[in-house]
């Protein structure tokens, strides 16, 4: 297998130019901004059981990730 | 996911966007990726939000790459509005009876991967009535710096210094900018891929990384020699464990216990029936793609042959 590096220094399996290497482009909007409410949403966890995001947090903090990808 | 999350132990909710509808409702979509790439259309940016209890967003983090991945402990800090280094960190202490000094390494325990930031924390601890100074400063007189080096690919980003306050000082007719009390500066910093990349194995079990300080101290009357510092730190790098899969090789240095093979297989199934088009279409520009990598290398391995001779 043939490992590219790309401009920012990093390695991955994937040849450079493929869409799976492709970093985040300038002036690309992040979502919310600090300051906004994060908009509400229900989705099923790893479980089944659906979450609903504001009602489960119960009012505290809470840390929200969104991963580009995983393999169960 | 529920065997994942139970071998893993994580205690925490996986949720799962199967249509990418709250990835676009917060508008996030990774849109350079066109729809035809099957395996990939519907990904986000990935990235982090904290919220506050009512639920606004009071830090977030998207970073230049999906390489580069905040430490948990950094995100807790964000959520939290404080920095708090765990005991178990690597952390040296030095200083003297006016300014003491603490370093310590923050986030997985100072531990090293690619693309995994963590943070030099160092907090400086003037005693009452002491102040130490920002730049700029007039000939003669030392602002605190703080310089970190490691080996080749560690990359650290520039220090972050929290807000100073002025100081006129009648005698030069000058105002200076300083820190009083105590206070953090922190240095993010993250291996790349000449030092650590989980496409090989490691070609070392530690680094060696320095933080060389330097200030000076002084209190409304008087200053005290300038002073400078040097603190080492031995950081392990970490060997990356991923699950295993025959045909996705060169993502970890070690192959789990976890077979990640019948996920593989039924997200192979489900793209084929939704889109079997774009599904041949992908596996094509993947190929295609694969060529021009192997061309690139072999063309590289010429050129060095050239230089050889």
């Amino acid at each position: 297998m043939v490992v590219e590096r790309d401009e920012l220094g990093f390695d991955a399996p994937a040849p450079l130019g493929h869409p799976a290497r492709l970093g985040l482009p300038e002036g690309q909007s992040t979502g919310p901004e600090v300051g906004e409410r994060l908009p509400d949403f229900v989705l099923p966890d790893q479980n089944g059981n659906p979450i609903s995001f504001h009602e489960h947090r119960a009012g505290k903090r809470a840390v929200l990730v969104f991963y580009r990808s995983a393999v169960w | 996911m529920s065997e994942f999350s139970d071998r893993q132990n994580i205690p925490y909710h996986l949720l799962s966007d199967l249509d990418s509808a709250v990835i676009r409702q917060y508008g996030i979509l990774n849109d350079s990726i066109e729809p035809g790439d099957v395996f990939l259309y519907g990904i986000p940016y990935p990235g982090v939000y904290m919220c506050d209890e009512e639920g606004v967003v009071i830090s977030k983090s998207f970073h230049d790459t999906y390489k580069k991945r905040d430490s948990a402990d950094l995100l807790l800090d964000a959520a939290l509005g404080r920095v708090v280094v765990n005991e178990s960190s690597p952390q040296a202490k030095g200083g003297d009876d006016e300014v003491a000094i603490h370093v310590a390494v923050h986030g997985g325990d100072g531990s090293i991967r690619q693309g995994i930031v963590r943070q030099l924390v160092i907090r400086f601890e003037p005693g009452d009535g002491l102040h130490l100074y920002g730049e700029p400063v007039p000939e003669g007189m030392r602002a605190l710096t703080v310089n970190a080096s490691g080996p080749p690919g560690l990359v650290f980003q520039e220090p972050r210094f929290p807000e100073t306050e002025s100081l006129y000082l009648a005698a030069m007719d000058l105002t200076l900018q300083v820190w009083k009390g105590a206070f953090e500066i922190t240095v993010p910093f993250y291996p790349v891929g000449e030092l650590a990349s989980e496409t090989r194995p490691l070609d070392q079990g530690s680094v060696d990384i320095s933080v060389d300080i330097q200030y000076q101290a002084c209190d409304d009357e008087t200053c005290r020699l300038p002073k400078s510092e040097s603190f080492q730190f031995e950081l392990p790098l970490d060997v990356i464990d991923v699950p295993n899969i025959d045909v996705h090789t060169g993502h970890g240095q070690r192959e789990g216990a976890y077979d990640g093979t019948p996920h593989l297989r039924r997200l192979f199934l489900r793209k084929l029936k939704e889109h079997p088009l774009g599904f041949i279409r992908y596996l094509f520009k993947h190929v295609r793609l694969m060529r021009a990598s192997k061309r690139r290398a072999k063309e590289s391995n010429r050129q060095m042959n050239v230089h050889d001779d």
